[in-house]
């Protein structure tokens, strides 16, 4: 069973599948950016705190950093992005999903994050 | 356009030095010569000459029209500074030839340091840094050293947001740690967020003053005074001392450093995107860690010294651009006493331009600019600044600096300089006027736009995502015109 | 001389429309005015500048040159100073606005194309400053790419070369090394190396990969790579220098043209910029500046490098130049450079001179000189001829390129072997 996304105010958006956390941007970060032309993917045994930077997307005219929206040690990256990076513009919840993280501290963590309908609230405010 | 590889047929190059008799030439050894044969073209000089003609064409430059590129100061050239830097005298000039053949060459050098010390109020200077970036990174390495010398450890640098990002990366090269202050609602740096990030971690504070803005800091001396009381060096990214020449200097204003970029305020042509020269003045408690050599003045004659033990050391081989440096000091031999007039009429003409297009477009700050001012065009939306860019290329003006600095949205960065005249600010207003309502009648034009240039608008995707970064010889068998 | 173009009636209007009835009003902010007499010249008429600066040109003394040591005197056809002189191309900047500056950046493109083919290497940027500072960038780099802070460097590297390496290091704290081990990150060596020694560096190549390490070459005089195995086919993974020889003038030291090439997967860590192919909206083939979020107008302090202003028309003068010899032109300069020099070698031993490679040289090479150097360089001064670099000891490093004649050889020679 996976859970449903929740998201950060970065605009990273995870989701807890089998004890194993998937990590992605969301689709209005995607749109934000612009067509992606590259990103620089952690090494997997990395491992990383909340809030942590653990990868860069960069477009055209943009670099942003992605940062690590729970603690936990990188067990699997995206290998597919070097090639097409274009994945994560056209689908940034399934086929453009950058990491999996193994979680150390899910249980605290995990509650600071946003449900689907606060994070929508959140980006009509900001935008 | 071919490309210089796709010039089909072997020919005659012309280009063959003659060998003599005794010129035998004896076998390399095999394991170091080259195995294949070298892999460039023969072509003839008249079609060597004519491409790069041809190629010229497609370029826009400041002897073709109107430059306004906020930042970069893209005044005239003058022809003159050109031939004397191609004066044999110094063309030819071996740079580790003996002192009594170069005495020429070291005057020059070290009366333009004379000049600079003066217009800045610096105490010292190198010549040595061969762009802006690289005086900003030899004053971060003497901050450093200086630091060091005096037993403190400093990690950290305080830039404004509305900085050029060669100030961060040039701190995050050194391995300091950036703290960034905003902008207050007059351009100034908020000097509340300021006072509070201060303290003994902070080893220097880079400024632009006047800054990306075009504003001069109305907060400068306080901003000095606070970073002195904290033991903080004061460093200027002198990009814009086309502002202040005879008007006011950064030495007096309380820095401690300051990088001048030759190739805007002292008119050495940008070249397509360099040489430039980057000298720095500094400070006489700071002198003591400029690299080596220095240029000295003797008895005996002009000399390069080498004996200073604190100094950094070295940024680049021998002593600077040296030809950057002949144009520059002929260019303050013209101007000479009366230089403030440059930098007089530098803002006259920015803020004409300004006040005849403020209510056309959002004025970024409301006030008086110096140099160089900054609009908005977010009331004709997203990607506006772009297609307006784009648009004055077609009515015969290089485009303005758009989207920086970032902290306005829809930026466009306006810097007319002093060398054009008030017909051309017109002609360019009328065209932005121009523009604006073709951005209301007809916007898929502007979209489309430029319409009347050598190539449209380029496809900067699919050049990132499928790289063709060089020619190679496998490209010769399916070549064509276009792809 | 005077550039401004505003008469009194302009700036009466100007002045106006801003509202201000001076200039004056518009500066009253910009604090502390300074209101001392500047140490200033006189301003010149063109003419008078025209004196003044022929002048100290003059002051000057051009002699016969078998000096190298990182600045090489080599012919310079006369199209290249009449191509860059033009306005279009010199007085444009970087070209961000790709529509109105196909120029600068097809040449940019050619140029690339140009240091791969002539290094062996996969990809080029577009310029850096000159060669000392190239080879910084290429150290600091191997340091971001592999995670390491140790840099190893073969001896006889160019000694400002090293000079600006150490600058270099203790600005961004990383440290040189005299061991290569696990916790290196790149090795450097010179070829053909500051004594003019040329080697097959292969087996340096292989020691760097054993423990992880990028390899790089240093590559002061360009042209011998016309003859020379390029380092791409011995192993090298970041090929870093000086391109002065390729149509720069000598200029006192400035300003020339760093270059560096890479193999493929160290593109993303490229400093500076890099031009590429692509298409426009109108389906023809154009260039652009590419991979811009690695620069610091994008990136900031995550930058790979803070290099903004390079050197892109003496990038331009190189790629100039090597179309207008081509490889037949190219190789005559290389072949001659090579053959004057051992000329030279062979009658100076003769003349009871020793020489002190311990390699094939290509055209630089260290004698020991019979007398002292002092005495040496005084006698050829006195012919008119700058004789090379005195390293102390009375050994002297000596250049030839195929501006110097036969005649300038003998003449060299008999001013240092008579008593």
């Amino acid at each position: 069973m996976s859970s449903e996304l929740k998201f950060t105010k970065e605009h990273e958006w995870i989701k807890i599948k089998e004890g194993v956390a998937i990590i992605g941007i969301s689709d209005f970060a995607q749109e934000q950016l612009g067509d992606i032309v590259s990103i620089e993917l952690p090494k997997a045994g990395g491992v990383f705190r909340q809030g942590q930077t653990m990868a860069i997307v960069d477009s055209v005219k943009a670099s942003s950093d992605i940062y690590a929206p729970i603690s936990g040690e990188i067990i699997e990256v995206n290998e597919g992005l070097i090639e097409k990076p274009e994945m994560i513009n056209q689908s940034p919840y399934d086929s453009g999903w950058i990491a999996k993280i193994k979680p150390s501290n899910m249980e605290e963590e995990f509650e600071s994050l946003m449900t689907k309908e606060k994070y929508d609230r959140y980006i009509g405010e900001i935008k | 356009m071919k490309i210089i590889f796709e010039y089909e047929e072997e020919k005659n190059t012309g280009h063959l030095q003659k060998e003599e008799e005794e010129d035998v030439c004896i076998e390399l050894p095999d394991d170091i010569s080259r195995k294949e044969l070298l892999p460039i073209p023969n072509v003839n000089e008249v079609d060597v000459v004519r491409h790069y003609t041809n190629l010229s064409r497609m370029n826009f430059g400041v002897d073709i029209g109107f430059y306004p590129l906020g930042s970069c100061t893209m005044k005239y050239n003058p022809k003159v500074n050109e031939d004397a830097a191609r004066a044999e005298g110094f063309s030819n000039l071996h740079p580790l030839s003996p002192e009594v053949c170069t005495q020429g060459s070291l005057k020059l050098m070290w009366e333009l340091k004379e000049y600079l010390k003066d217009i800045t109020g610096m105490d010292d200077f190198t010549l040595q840094p061969s762009a802006g970036a690289q005086g900003e990174l030899l004053g971060v390495m003497m901050a450093k050293a200086y630091f060091r010398h005096k037993g403190e450890k400093r990690t950290k640098a305080i830039i404004p947001d509305s900085a050029h990002g060669t100030n961060p990366a040039t701190a995050s090269m050194c391995k300091l740690e950036t703290i960034t202050i905003p902008s207050d609602p007059r351009g100034n740096i908020d000097i509340r967020r300021y006072r509070e990030s201060l303290g003994p971690e902070v080893a220097l504070v880079m400024l632009t003053n006047p800054n990306t803005l075009g504003l001069f800091d109305e907060n400068t001396i306080e901003i000095s005074d606070l970073a002195h009381k904290n033991g903080i060096l004061m460093y200027c990214d002198g990009a814009n001392m086309n502002a202040l020449l005879g008007i006011t200097r950064p030495g007096d204003q309380g820095f401690d450093m300051i990088h001048l970029n030759l190739h805007k305020t002292f008119s050495t042509p940008h070249g397509g995107g360099g040489p430039g020269a980057g000298v720095l003045g500094v400070k006489s408690f700071l002198s003591e860690y400029l690299p080596v050599p220095q240029v000295v003045k003797r008895d005996s004659g002009y000399s390069l010294d080498y004996d200073c033990k604190k100094s950094v050391g070295r940024v680049r081989s021998f002593y600077g651009n040296f030809g950057m440096h002949v144009r520059a000091y002929s260019y303050i031999h013209s101007w000479g006493t009366k230089i403030r007039k440059v930098s007089e009429h530098a803002i006259l003409n920015a803020n004409y331009l300004q006040a005849l297009l403020k209510d056309t477009f959002d004025l970024a700050y409301d006030r008086r600019c110096a140099h160089e001012f900054v609009l908005s065009s977010r009331r004709f939306g997203e990607k506006s600044a772009l297609n307006i860019a784009k648009r004055l290329m077609d009515y015969g003006f290089h485009p303005p600096t758009i989207y920086f600095p970032l902290i306005v949205p829809e930026a466009l960065m306006i810097e007319p300089t002093e060398t054009e005249s008030k017909e051309t600010l017109d002609r360019f207003v009328l065209a932005l006027k121009k523009i604006t309502s073709e951005l209301k009648e007809d916007p898929e034009m502007v979209k489309q736009s430029p319409l009347s240039t050598p190539v449209g608008r380029l496809d900067e995707v699919a050049a990132a995502r499928r790289p063709n970064l060089r020619w190679r010889p496998s490209q010769r068998t399916n070549q064509s015109g276009s792809e | 001389m005077d550039y401004i173009p505003a008469t009194e009636k302009d700036i009466k209007e100007m002045l106006n429309i801003v509202g201000v009835t001076s200039i004056n009003d518009l500066v009253r902010d910009f604090i502390p005015a300074f209101t001392g007499k500047m140490n200033l010249p006189q301003p010149k008429s063109e003419l008078e500048l025209v004196r003044h600066m022929r002048g100290l040109a003059h002051t000057n003394k051009i002699l016969r040159c078998f000096v190298g040591a990182g600045a090489y005197n080599h012919y310079i056809p006369s199209a290249v100073s009449h191509l860059l002189a033009r306005g279009d191309l010199f007085t444009g900047y970087t070209p961000y606005q790709a529509e109105i500056s196909q120029g600068t950046l097809q040449a940019i493109y050619e140029f690339q194309s140009f240091i791969c083919l002539l290094t062996g290497m996969d990809v080029a940027n577009a310029s850096l400053y000159e060669g000392a500072s190239a080879l910084a960038e290429a150290a600091l780099l191997s340091c971001s790419y592999t995670g390491r802070d140790r840099i190893f460097v073969k001896e006889r590297l160019h000694p400002q070369y090293l000079e600006v390496l150490q600058t270099y290091c203790e600005g961004a704290e990383l440290t040189l090394t005299d061991r290569i081990d696990n916790d290196t990150a790149c090795v450097i060596a010179q070829n053909p190396d500051f004594y003019g020694n040329v080697e097959n560096l292969h087996y340096l190549a292989e020691q760097a990969h054993r423990v992880g390490a990028l390899f790089t070459t240093c590559i002061v005089e360009p042209t011998s790579l016309a003859i020379l195995e390029p380092p791409g086919k011995y192993g090298a993974d970041i090929v870093a220098g000086e391109a002065q020889s390729f149509g720069i003038p000598l200029s006192f030291g400035g300003p020339y043209l760093g270059f560096i090439a890479v193999k493929d997967f160290l593109l993303k860590k490229l400093p500076g910029r890099i031009c590429g192919m692509t298409t426009d909206s109108r389906g023809n083939r154009g260039f652009v500046l590419t991979f811009q979020a690695r620069e610091q107008h994008i990136r900031r302090e995550r930058a790979t490098s803070n290099i903004t202003t390079n050197q892109a028309l003496m990038a331009l003068a190189a790629t100039i130049y090597l179309a207008l010899m081509g490889r037949s032109g190219l190789t005559t300069v290389a072949k001659l450079s090579y053959a004057r020099a051992h000329l030279l070698n062979r009658k100076l031993e003769k003349a009871g001179f020793r020489n002190l490679n311990s390699k094939p040289f290509y055209n630089e090479f260290v004698v020991k000189a019979p007398r002292s150097a002092e005495e040496l360089a005084s006698r050829l001064l006195k012919k008119g001829i700058v004789g090379g670099v005195n390293l102390g000891e009375d050994n002297f490093l000596i250049c030839c390129t195929e501006m110097n004649s036969i005649q300038d050889i003998d003449d060299f020679v008999s001013a240092v072997a008579g008593d």
